[in-house]
């Protein structure tokens, strides 16, 4: 017989599978400045931050599939959304309320349906009148809002201390000021989610690297993973002449900012 | 919703075609559907062209749009940007061309953000075509029908490049200019005419060019009872080249319009 007993160990059982395999993705760091919105990653072959619609953007941790899964149905809504009534009218909080969150709870308690394993992070560029919005969506279809900044990464500890380190949103700071503190925040998730667990310390070396906070510290462990990858930051930028405001930075406006890790 | 995942259409027309937009849908399924002669008079622009200049390709459109033997609106855009690159002349029936449009800049947007590059020119214009083919069912009814003029800047080719299409959705190419609308069979030896005793439309300059499409759509309005003037509204032009769509300015259009007109 089934009770709510094994439903809730199900459950459990699921929440742990698409834990352990979100647990070592590159962290995302989303911040408001004073010319729009970034989102910060670092990522090795496969582009990992999109755009969605005229004012919205997407990157995630998780399964690649379930990635695009969730990135094209929501192109597809908002535009479909944006052609029978308005583009003005696409906005996240319908399109991850009403489209994506009721889909991935469904399939995250259906038994007989293997879950996303997948942590989203959509940024919105408001239109006028109305506020910037960062929302964060969960593989088990929760979804929270944020203002100013927000953070995705594979354990709850690493966005945590992302957070920490972000501080107070500033969107008054500069697009380079912004971006500075994404990257370090961005290390900081990354090294607290690669920290082995329940104090088994048999990577000596990772670990002295990963125990200390020092800037100095933070630049090597930085180094050592652009050897294999790289940083990318999308942005969308306040309204200018063209109708699209996404846009992926090119390196040499990525050049400032690495050269302070050199 | 589908196996309790989500449900992605190959693209934008089956994304329309599953949610029964009226777009994609033959009018036999529409409830009130039936033959011409319900009393529906659909709304039409009248004339629109296209011609080659030295450095891409303009289009110009007088601003009528009619219903019968009524002028509906006499500041209708009917060259309209599907991107950044690619404008649409349309002629006939408005209320179709205008879903078109909407249609095109979604699906080509929506195209670029799924897979990551723009829609080829061979894609948008094979998307045209079936839009256009798609709306022959109303067409046989007797409302609905329009026929577009595409043009575009070829990046490769370094060139503008003019294409128009029959009823039918077929495709044509024209080296040096295209026109379509109530006006547009009335001035359609004008073209030739200026192509044999002057030069090319791809030879002229931007300013020769643009005044000899002036002066063509100055002769379909004398011709064509549908075709409106310049006298109220002045008319609509657009240029295409390698920095992508530009307006023509109503002060360059009102020096040129006066021009002409000074001519006896």
């Amino acid at each position: 017989m089934y009770t709510p007993f094994d439903f809730n160990e199900a459950i459990g059982h699921r929440k742990e599978y698409i834990e352990e395999r979100l647990r070592e993705g590159s962290p995302v760091v989303g911040l408001a400045y004073d010319g729009g919105m970034m989102l910060l990653t670092v990522r090795r072959t496969q582009r990992k931050i999109y755009e969605i619609y005229d004012r919205q953007m997407f990157s995630a941790i998780g399964n690649q599939s379930d990635i695009e899964q969730v990135r094209l149905a929501a192109i597809q809504r908002a535009h479909k959304e944006g052609f029978d009534r308005s583009p003005d009218d696409v906005t996240l909080h319908r399109l991850v309320g009403f489209e994506l969150s009721p889909a991935i709870k469904r399939a995250f308690g259906d038994q007989l349906t293997s879950p996303f394993v997948i942590k989203s992070l959509f940024a919105e560029i408001g239109a006028p009148g109305r506020e910037d919005v960062f929302l964060v969506l969960n593989f088990d279809g929760e979804f929270r809002q944020l203002a100013g900044a927000a953070a995705i990464a594979g354990t709850q500890v690493a966005e945590d201390r992302m957070m920490e380190r972000i501080g107070e949103p500033s969107p008054a700071r500069s697009r380079d000021a912004a971006m500075r503190l994404a990257l370090s925040a961005w290390i900081v998730g990354a090294r607290e989610a690669l920290r082995p667990r329940g104090g088994h310390k048999d990577e000596d070396d990772l670990d002295m690297l990963l125990s200390s906070d020092s800037a100095v510290d933070e630049s090597a462990f930085l180094r050592d993973e652009l050897k294999t990858a790289s940083v990318e930051v999308g942005v969308l930028e306040r309204p200018g002449g063209r109708e699209s405001r996404f846009r992926l930075l090119a390196p040499a406006e990525l050049d400032p900012m690495l050269a302070d890790h050199a | 919703m589908s196996n309790g995942r989500f449900e992605i259409a190959g693209d934008f027309w089956s994304l329309l075609e599953q949610s029964g937009h009226p777009l994609t849908r033959p009018p036999s399924a529409h409830p009130a559907g039936g033959s011409a002669g319900h009393g529906l008079v659909d709304t039409h622009g009248t004339t629109v062209i296209a011609v080659k200049f030295d450095r891409g390709v303009l289009n110009v459109g007088d601003r009528r749009a009619t219903a019968n033997f009524a002028v509906m609106y006499d500041r209708a855009e009917k060259v309209l940007s599907v991107d950044d690159y690619t404008l649409l002349a349309i002629s006939g029936s408005f209320a179709r061309a205008m879903d078109v449009v909407r249609y095109l800049r979604t699906a080509f947007k929506l195209f670029e953000r799924t897979y990551l590059q723009p829609m080829s020119l061979d894609g948008k214009l094979a998307e045209l075509a079936r839009a256009v083919r798609e709306g022959i069912p109303e067409v046989l009814q007797g409302i609905g029908g329009f026929i577009p003029i595409l043009t575009t800047f070829d990046k490769a080719a370094a060139e503008g490049r003019i294409f128009f299409y029959d009823g039918m959705g077929a495709r044509f190419e024209s080296t040096e200019f295209g026109a379509a609308g109530s006006g547009s069979l009335q001035i359609r030896g004008v073209f030739d005419y200026i192509v044999k005793t002057k030069k090319p439309f791809h030879q002229m300059t931007r300013e020769e060019a643009l005044k000899e499409a002036l002066y063509l759509l100055d002769i379909a309005a004398d011709l064509d009872a549908a075709t409106g003037g310049w006298s109220k509204v002045l008319p609509l032009a657009k240029t295409i080249t390698k920095d992508g769509i530009e307006d023509v300015s109503d002060d360059e259009l009102r020096e040129l319009v006066r021009e002409i007109e000074r001519k006896p």
